[in-house]
């Protein structure tokens, strides 16, 4: 295969979507703290109206990467723009932001901490004020808009802290890892509200580990490994492009062997009875059919395109 | 948004929260009844009898002590032990009855009804018997003009405003520096309690952010240096109101019971401790912000407070001596270090001992210090504010922000 097709977009220049909504931009940043490399080329785009998952191991530079957008770390080089021109602290306050660790006023009260984080970006006390009632009601919180947020569950406190990021109706939502630690529940409505939001024209990125939630609600991605982004674009898109296959199998019986003698075998993954592999895209799975079959019992077999986390894998491999 | 009303919400927070929370309320009005008690009790239960022996040298000083300690005994209930008792000793000359005051035998020395030698005049006790000395002799003079038959107001006004009895001290010092230093004594122990007790707030508001991660958050749409000037002005108002509070308190309570005559200030003193407690506060909470961003817990929180709090007591320190000593080498070179100034300075300027241009170059030495402090702190905030975990390094702080 060749080594360079994910570092494409994979719709990219000369491709058919123009991108003519992308406000947010980050360009070859570097950044290194004493002899470790956070950032190394980092390049990325994110468009208004839609969602990008930014996907990545742990210490490959997620986080590093959204704090340049905020002036929380400063690059050593490179340049973030919004809508080509470099960041002000008055666009900022035009921004939302979810910092992986979570952190609010723990003595005040979650409604008037929400009313506050808005006038701090500049709404007018009563424009805050009903904001801050208005997201409460929205995350079912109304009944406890006046209880300290220390005294609210955990739950609680992250829709608080959802809240925080959404108050000030901004324009674009950068959130560290806002699925970690939450029941399925929270996590729809979670899902929900990014959507709405990017339905809203906003531009939403977030970070997350959660593979199979990021392929369902997003339409594009952007993979991050050792400090540089090495897949990004359209979700469907990459899935077509890549140059890799999903095969699946299930079988009666241990087939430890199953895939020895197939072609083009980059990934094998085993568990009771179900076999995957990720196989390059021109092998000719027939003979492996044929030669399943023999084996055993076959429950299940499928041959597809790959899915998210098999592009993860193979990204960061 | 301009950065003025983004510091205005930070500083409005901050008086808000702390304003209500219990430990606020609770410790404000522990120390207003405190107070209130500390300076009610001992006039109501009369705390004893101050006992001093005065030289007499020469004629018509008895009438004088006699007046004085009727005078000081005026607000005893009948029956009640004396407050005060005047002893006179009669000396031939006044070296005499001097080297006795030096060996400490004597408070003061009268000098035929018209003269007075006190040691200093910066104690309490010394206070209190030259003022009763003074007013002894006032009346002393209001009943040889009632005795005249004299009754112009003039005169009766002259006597009651004036001293009569001419002072002079064993130090030195001018008279009339007697108030003025208790006075910006008073104002140094307030403005020492304050660095202290705000810059611990600042220490602890600071290090709280830090703590409950909130800071990032903040720091995401608010400048470092707009959430410490913030936190500064929200504290120090508040501090200014306790103080405030307490201080009227005080005064109230002075005044309802007549513990104390309460001196007379003019406004360019009182002008003067206040510029001064201000620029000392703002000097020190820039201090303890900066060291409160250095660390993540409230734990280490008094470690990095610690060499604050000794520039503090040093300041404090100096300043006591200059208080007897206000042209002494300490107090001059108190003066141009700008974490000593706000003690010392104030302490000479009200005992009138500073030259012009020395106040005017610690003003604005210690003011170019603050200034170049929040630049310099706004900076180790921003580095030290989003590093977590163990103590952050000065150096690392510096580093890690680029200006």
């Amino acid at each position: 295969m060749s080594g360079s097709w994910y570092k494409r977009r994979a719709d990219g220049p000369g491709g058919i979507h123009p991108y003519p909504g992308r406000v947010l931009e980050l360009k070859d940043l570097h950044k290194r703290y004493e002899d470790v490399v956070a950032l190394d080329g980092c390049s990325l785009q994110v468009e208004r109206g839609r969602m990008l998952g930014f996907l990545g191991p742990n210490g490959a530079g997620k986080t590093t990467a959204m704090r340049t957008i905020f002036g929380l770390v400063t690059p050593d080089s490179g340049q973030v723009s919004w809508e080509g021109s470099p960041i002000t602290i008055e666009q900022r306050r035009r921004f939302g932001y979810m910092p992986e660790q979570r952190g609010l006023y723990p003595k005040m009260k979650a409604q008037e901490q929400l009313a506050y984080l808005g006038r701090l970006r500049g709404m007018s006390s009563a424009d805050a004020s009903a904001s801050a009632d208005r997201w409460l009601e929205r995350l079912g919180l109304s009944e406890r808009r006046m209880d300290r947020v220390e005294v609210l569950s955990h739950g609680n406190q992250q829709r608080v802290q959802l809240a925080a990021a959404l108050v000030h109706d901004p324009d674009l939502l950068v959130m560290d890892e806002p699925f970690s630690g939450l029941d399925p529940i929270a996590t729809e409505t979670m899902a929900d509200i990014l959507r709405e939001e990017a339905a809203k024209g906003k531009a939403v990125v977030f970070s997350s580990h959660q593979l199979d939630l990021v392929e369902d609600i997003c339409e594009e991605v952007a993979i991050i490994n050792a400090g540089e982004i090495v897949v990004e674009g359209d979700v469907q898109r990459l899935k077509d492009a890549a140059p890799i296959r999903h095969l699946e199998v299930q079988l009666d019986g241990d087939m430890e062997d199953l895939f020895d003698g197939l072609e083009g075998v980059r990934q094998i993954r085993s568990d009771d009875h179900t076999h995957t592999a990720i196989i390059e895209a021109d092998t000719d799975v027939r003979g492996f059919l044929s030669r399943a079959q023999q084996m055993g019992r076959l429950r299940h077999f499928s041959y597809t395109t790959p899915s998210l986390s098999d592009l993860f894998r193979e990204a960061v491999r | 948004m301009t950065s003025a009303r983004t510091v205005w919400q930070v500083a409005l927070r901050e008086i808000r929260e702390h304003g209500r929370s219990k430990s606020f309320l609770i410790t404000t009005l522990v120390t207003f009844l405190l107070v209130g008690a500390l300076v009610t009790v001992p006039g109501l239960i009369g705390g004893g009898t101050s006992e001093y022996t005065v030289a007499s040298v020469g004629e018509g000083n008895e009438p004088i002590a006699t007046a004085a300690e009727q005078l000081g005994n005026v607000a005893d209930e009948p029956g009640a032990e004396p407050s005060v008792a005047i002893e006179l000793v009669d000396f031939d000359s006044v070296e005499a009855a001097e080297t006795a005051m030096d060996e400490g035998e004597l408070d003061a020395t009268l000098i035929d009804g018209s003269e007075v030698i006190v040691e200093s005049v910066g104690g309490f006790g010394e206070s209190e018997l030259l003022a009763l000395l003074q007013q002894g002799a006032a009346s002393v003079q209001l009943e040889a003009i009632v005795a005249e038959g004299g009754e112009a107001a003039a005169d009766v006004i002259e006597v009651m405003t004036s001293d009569p009895l001419e002072t002079t001290t064993l130090s030195g010092q001018e008279p009339g520096d007697e108030t003025r230093g208790a006075v910006a004594y008073a104002g140094l122990l307030l403005l020492y309690l304050a660095v202290l007790l705000y810059g611990n707030w600042m220490l602890a508001g600071v290090t709280e952010e830090k703590s409950n991660r909130v800071v990032e958050v903040l720091l995401s749409s608010v400048k470092p240096w707009q959430i410490l000037a913030g936190k500064i002005i929200g504290i120090g108002t508040l501090g200014i109101a306790q103080f405030a509070g307490t201080i009227l308190i005080a005064l109230i309570a002075l005044r309802v019971t007549d513990t104390l005559e309460l001196p007379s200030l003019d406004a360019a003193l009182v002008f003067n401790l206040i510029v001064w407690f201000i620029l000392g506060f703002l000097l020190f909470a820039v201090l303890y912000g900066a060291a409160g961003s250095l660390v993540s817990r409230m734990e280490d929180a008094q470690n990095v407070a610690f060499p604050m709090s000794m520039i503090a007591v040093a300041g404090f320190f100096v300043s006591i001596a200059a208080l007897s000593d206000p042209d002494g080498t300490a107090a001059v070179i108190g003066t141009f270090i700008p974490f000593t100034a706000p003690f010392v300075v104030p302490v000479r300027a009200a005992l009138e001992a500073i030259p012009a241009w020395q106040y005017i170059a610690a003003v604005v030495i210690t003011i170019a210090t603050i200034v170049g402090l929040v630049l310099v702190a706004g900076r180790i905030y921003a580095g030290g504010l989003l590093r977590f975990g163990t103590r952050v390094k000065l150096r690392d702080a510096w580093r890690s922000a680029e200006a």
